[in-house]
């Protein structure tokens, strides 16, 4: 069985496959980039959970300090 | 005539009576000022306006009554932090003698094994406790990996290494041995980059041990924090030398805690106004020191112990060995001085930065020559530390990979004396020595008479 975020996506919206694309996140005055699926059409991109829980919830918790 | 921007409470310099005090708001500065009845007036300089002093320290409540520090320390039921850090003593004994000593080292006696293995075991918190080896010269003792290894035994999580670096130097299996013992990162005297400098501090020329020590610490991957003694007149002009130093040495350096020098334990004799340096001060010479690479508003009011305590600065460095500021925006809320953390916040906070990564591979030495090197420092680069970071440093994985690799704190602590005591302060404080099983406020515990 595939991981989630390995599997094809589909825009629910648009109907089309997401692809990989560099997307910005912007945290407490940091800036960031990774590669998220992200429809082609419409723009909206999906944040797999294990990115949600994993690295973007560790550079998280470097930038809140204490 | 100055006027009263606060009332607290502090000690008679000379009999350490509790007296009431108030601070002082002059032209250039601010004063700690009291009368003992028996002793006479006393008037200290604590700040010295070069940042505002009221968006340092927020909206901290006055004392409304007299606490009762230090009689009390041990802690007691007002004591308002819970303990970050755990001092304790395994030995009197030094192999320097320095003008200033906090501790008075030297000419004592090894504490008794078994009695430290007893107050290890008081004194940890399974899983949480960080304990501060100190002394005089904890290395002078050979059984010091056998006290790491009853310490972790206890269920102490962190274990640091006071140390002024010598053994570390002169022995590497000496380190290897602390190192497999579970040591967590070692606090290294380090004055400055020149020998005249130790002359001066501490005796003799140091500089090249103090190198060979962090060069045997990266060997074992040992994190190594620096902790200069600033005094006026010897190596304020070093706070960029030290900096630059050690951010070229990262990561094997993880961060530089300075100490402007207080006038407890061992002194020449007590200060005069002009050798009094102040946390602002300090804090906008490290900005001009380096240039602006390091600014002022990086370098944020503890919120662990009181702000008038320290700062702390926290920092991710780039491939070029430059820092990166990482705690800003999060900091420039103006609510965010009076808002405390944890003692175990804290605690984790900097243990995470202060150890090194367990190395994937074979450990690689902090310098392509395998060698701590003076020759690694470079020009400050005009560029400011807040600017746009580094490209690798926005990409989200080598960023994570990163801090974790090459983060680097910027702290200070300014330790209360005599004369600069105030109770406020003690009430917050997060640093405790243990003694005989009771666990006294850092400048408690080390308070000596101007007498």
């Amino acid at each position: 069985m595939q991981e989630p975020s390995a599997k094809k996506m589909i825009c629910y919206r648009c109907k089309v496959p997401l692809v990989p694309e560099k997307t910005y996140f912007h945290y407490l005055g940091h800036s960031f980039f990774t590669d998220i699926p992200k429809c082609p059409v419409c723009g909206l991109v999906y944040i797999p959970e294990e990115l949600a829980r994993g690295r973007m919830a560790e550079v998280e918790q470097e930038l809140e300090d204490k | 005539m100055g006027r009263v921007i606060r009332n607290t409470y502090s000690l008679c310099p000379v009999c350490l009576q509790q007296i009431p005090a108030q601070q002082v708001q002059n032209e250039n500065e601010i004063r700690l000022e009291k009368t003992c009845p028996q002793h006479g007036f006393f008037s200290t300089p604590i700040w010295h306006n070069q940042l505002d002093i009221n968006s340092w320290c927020g909206s901290l409540p006055e004392l409304q009554q007299a606490p009762p520090c230090p009689a009390a320390c041990g802690i007691c039921a007002e004591h308002l932090r819970g303990t970050c850090c755990v001092v304790l003593e395994v030995t009197g004994r030094c192999n320097l003698r320095c003008p200033f000593c906090f501790a008075s080292g030297g000419g004592g006696m090894d504490v008794p094994f078994m009695e430290l293995v007893d107050a290890l075991q008081r004194l940890a918190v399974p899983g949480q406790t960080l304990v501060q080896l100190s002394g005089g010269e904890p290395t002078l003792r050979d059984d010091l990996p056998q006290i790491i290894v009853a310490a972790k035994n206890a269920g102490i999580r962190f274990v640091q290494l006071n140390s002024n670096g010598i053994r570390l130097a002169e022995s590497k299996a000496y380190v290897h041995a602390i190192a497999e013992a579970g040591l967590s990162f070692v606090f290294l005297q380090f004055d400055g980059l020149q020998d005249s400098i130790y002359e001066q501090l501490r005796g003799r020329p140091l500089l090249e041990l103090k190198q060979k020590a962090i060069e045997n610490c990266a060997a074992e991957n040992i994190g190594v924090t620096l902790v200069p003694t600033l005094v006026t007149g010897v190596n304020l002009d070093n706070i960029g030398s030290i900096l630059q130093f050690a951010f070229a040495n990262s990561p094997a350096v993880r961060g530089v805690h300075f100490q402007p020098v207080s006038y407890f334990g061992r002194i020449p004799q007590p200060p005069q106004d002009e050798d009094r340096l102040t946390l602002d001060t300090l804090v906008m010479e490290i900005e001009r020191q380096t240039a602006g690479l390091v600014q002022a508003k990086n370098l944020l009011p503890s919120r662990c112990d009181h702000p008038l305590c320290g700062f702390h600065g926290d920092f991710v460095m780039d491939e070029n060995y430059r820092p990166t500021a990482l705690s800003k925006a999060a900091k420039s809320c103006s609510c965010s001085a009076a808002k405390s953390v944890t003692a175990a916040q804290n605690r984790n906070f900097v243990a995470r930065r202060w150890l090194r990564e367990k190395p994937a591979l074979p450990i690689n030495e902090p310098s392509e020559s395998g060698k701590i090197s003076l020759s690694r420092q470079q020009s400050l680069p005009a560029s400011q530390s807040d600017s746009k970071p580094a490209a690798d440093l926005q990409n989200l994985n080598y960023f994570a990979k990163r801090v974790r690799s090459h983060g680097f704190t910027i702290t200070a602590m300014a330790f209360q004396d005599a004369g600069s005591i105030d109770l406020e302060r003690l009430q917050r404080c997060s640093l405790h020595v243990y003694d005989h099983g009771r666990l006294v406020p850092f400048c408690a515990h080390y308070l000596s008479s101007w007498n």
